[in-house]
């Protein structure tokens, strides 16, 4: 494992636009792909968050303006170092078109704006996938010397297939999705996509507008998974001091715009809240978008 | 999250009555008839419409010039200009410009909580005479800019150089431009008033029927009692109203039944709540004359019902624990515990009809064994409320709900009610946004 110091955050608009020349490059040269994941971490020391965009975080997800950071936004605070991992020419997979299979993340403490934050991301679990192949991207960002958050994102690289990995089956039947009672009702505007992006430094293109995302195969624009798990996240965990973790797992896609259904469900063990379940689904269709859990780690 | 249940009732080391405080009366009410969202009011403020039924209850018991304790009122669509608004209105009124006045806000139970606190402080002997009411207009709402429009219109305003100036000015985007109506959407959850009900009384399983029937007693109880004269000295015609414009004496079980649904359509077959069995947006104010039995004897006024004592309650609704308007359904049995009462000590029910669905859900609540167990910590159900002595002279789905005025239209009729009786005691619950409830006692003289 080699280790990577990087000066800074990278700028993702930069690391796409970069994905975009070595995705034209490889199909130029048809250069052979990697087939393994590099063994290399990238690490970014004493970074600093941006009190602007740290509020403007909030307010878009619904989180009061507190000094502490929401789980979700130190996903995007730490997610381009995971992405700058994923734009290395020795990277296996194509960066430009993953879509987001799952986040899991621990959060372990009340993490305050003005800590100076260290963030190492590395790839792990590269994995066949019946539509491809998919890899685990982590992000660990630690302050004062102690971890304080872990996320770990998968995705999927539609299409892709590496030899190393036998093609598995096609997916068994889905299970009906009959939804519960909703407790929420998110109208998401057209616009969604284009708020999340300026505040999560995400412009992927297939959030930005129907143009840009049919470009890329899209009929529509759709909402970041990240947004999704961020306020939904941000609902149930507010200004929680314990720690906790929480899992979201994407279903299907949010086509913007939208009207997304939800279902929290809170739990309550002995020693008071255990954590809680949520399902989001198109209000219409009925078509389950995510679920995942929150659940209290112990002190 | 929080974990603590509702379950403590008053008799286990809640607050206690406070044993030696003067009395509270209700000396009389005013309100004015209540219109329809954009009918008969479209074009007079909260402002205006408080200050008419302030000025009805002057007329009524010869006010002029008075000053009078404290007048407290509210809106729940509230401009901002009308930080005042009571004062404002009693400024504009006939009583004296010396009368204080100060402004409440709790949604839905806003008018009660006036009564309440006013009340409060007659007992205390911190005054003689008081005024609360409430008053609301959807048609006269409040439309707020968009938050981005706001935001670089602040900044705009806090800018020095031309440069600053330029840099707010251009972080105005075109969608900015749209303004912001308010709505009845819960803040937390995006659901409206109406979706919430709908999923309670799914969950109660309140049949459309039932709530048919519930809408059909509001508006010929209420009919029945402008026939016999019972709202004469209660209430003060205003802009050609001299009716709530929402009574429909001639409605019926078709008619009701013909409705499609309004809410929770995405229940299916489930769904049973209409405009029929729903209150629609409307506009009004109500004003209540409140007094210590010193000031009613000294002033030869009539005393018409003591305020006994009040409850406020609040539910975890956010994540669908209870029902939105729920919040009384807790609220009435700890009122009942501490005052060592039952539901059947009671003469009449004020049940706030913000929908049928709500006044039902309530009542099959107090009736559900393992609800009043498991989340009342009772030792069995509440009771059932004799539906002969529910909103005898009709409520919301017929008189139509101005948030704010509801409070003040029960109290006064209620007193009213009480005083012909003669005797016994009535039970007021009023729901509110936010999850939240207000419950009062009240006892005739």
């Amino acid at each position: 494992m080699t280790d990577t110091q990087l000066n800074e955050i990278p700028a993702l608009g930069k690391l796409y636009v970069g994905a975009l020349g070595s995705a034209a490059k490889a199909r130029l040269s048809a250069a052979q792909a990697p087939q393994t994941l590099p063994a290399a971490r990238h690490r970014v020391t004493g970074a600093r968050v941006e009190l602007e965009r740290l509020a403007d975080f909030q307010r878009l997800v619904q989180h009061s303006a507190s000094d502490y950071l929401p789980s979700g936004f130190v996903h995007t605070f730490a997610f381009p170092v995971a992405m700058s991992l994923m734009s290395r020419d020795d990277f296996p997979l194509p960066l430009l078109g993953m879509v987001h299979l799952r986040n899991s993340v621990e959060h372990f403490r009340p993490i305050h704006y003005a800590e100076p934050l260290d963030v190492t991301a590395w790839a792990e679990n590269l994995a066949g996938h019946r539509a491809g192949t998919q890899v685990e991207l982590i992000a660990e960002v630690s302050a004062g010397g102690a971890v304080v958050w872990r996320g770990r994102s998968t995705y999927l690289a539609k299409g892709v297939f590496l030899p190393r990995f036998d093609r598995s089956d096609a997916r068994g039947p889905r299970p009906d999705f009959v939804p519960p009672p909703p407790t929420a009702l998110w109208r998401l505007g057209a616009d969604a996509g284009r708020n999340y992006a300026v505040v999560s430094g995400d412009f992927n293109p297939i959030h930005l507008s129907r143009l840009s995302a049919k470009a890329l195969g899209m009929k529509r624009s759709l909402a970041h998974g990240m947004y999704l798990a961020s306020r939904v996240v941000a609902d149930i965990v507010q200004n929680r001091q314990e720690p906790y973790e929480w899992s979201i797992d994407f279903d299907s896609p949010v086509f913007l715009p939208a009207a997304v259904s939800l279902s929290i469900s809170d739990t309550e063990g002995d020693d008071g809240y255990s954590g809680s379940t949520f399902v989001g689904w198109n209000q219409r269709s009925r078509r389950r978008h995510f679920a995942g859990a929150v659940k209290a780690l112990p002190a | 999250m929080a974990a603590q249940s509702q379950a403590e009732p008053a008799a286990s080391g809640g607050p206690t009555p406070a044993p030696a405080v003067r009395k509270a009366v209700v000396i009389g009410g005013n309100r004015i008839p209540f219109a329809r969202s954009g009918g008969k009011y479209t074009y007079s403020s909260n402002q205006d419409m408080l200050t008419a039924a302030l000025d009805g209850l002057v007329a009524r018991f010869g006010l002029q010039g008075e000053r009078i304790g404290e007048v407290a009122g509210g809106a729940v669509l509230k401009h901002s200009r009308d930080f005042n608004l009571t004062r404002e209105a009693v400024l504009g009124s006939a009583l004296s410009p010396e009368t204080p006045a100060y402004d409440v806000q709790q949604a839905c139970a806003t008018g009660l909580e006036t009564v309440v606190s006013l009340a409060n402080k007659i007992k205390l002997g911190q005054l003689e005479s008081a005024v609360a009411g409430g008053v609301d207009s959807a048609s006269d709402a409040p439309i707020a800019v968009s938050e981005g429009l706001r935001r670089a219109l602040l900044d705009l305003s806090r800018a020095k150089t031309a440069k600053q100036k330029l840099a707010a000015v251009a972080k105005i985007r075109p969608k900015d431009l749209s303004p912001n109506a308010p709505s009845t959407g819960e803040p937390r959850t995006g659901l409206s008033m109406g979706e919430h009900q709908a999923l309670t009384t799914a969950q109660w399983k309140i049949t459309r029927e039932a709530q048919d029937e519930l809408a059909l007693a509001s508006h010929r109880n209420m009919a029945a009692a402008y026939d016999r004269g019972f709202f004469d000295d209660l209430v003060t015609p205003y802009r050609g109203l001299s009716r709530d414009a929402n009574l429909r004496p001639d409605t019926t079980m078709e008619k009701l039944g013909k409705l499609k649904p309004a809410f929770g359509r995405s229940l299916g077959d489930e769904a049973t709540m209409t405009a029929g069995n729903s209150t629609p947006l409307t506009d009004g104010a109500s004003v209540v004359l409140l007094g210590s039995e010193d000031y009613a004897r000294e002033h030869d006024l009539p005393m018409l019902a003591n305020i006994v004592d009040a409850e406020a309650g609040a539910v975890d609704f956010v994540h669908g624990k209870d029902g939105l308007l729920m919040a009384p359904a807790f609220a009435v049995p700890r009122l009942l515990a501490r005052n060592g009462l039952t539901l059947d000590d009671f003469d009449f029910f004020e049940i706030h009809e913000a929908f049928a669905g709500t006044v039902l859900s309530t009542l099959a609540a107090w009736e559900d064994d393992e609800f009043c167990r498991t989340r009342l910590g009772l030792e069995g159900p509440l009771g059932t409320v004799d539906r002969s002595k529910l909103n005898v002279n009709g409520s919301s789905l017929a008189a139509g709900h101005p948030f704010a005025a509801t409070g003040g239209r029960i109290v006064a009729s209620l007193a009213k009610m009480l005083h012909e009786k003669g005797s016994g005691r009535g039970l007021i619950s009023i729901c509110a946004a936010g999850g939240q409830g207000l419950v009062a006692v009240l006892e005739a003289r």
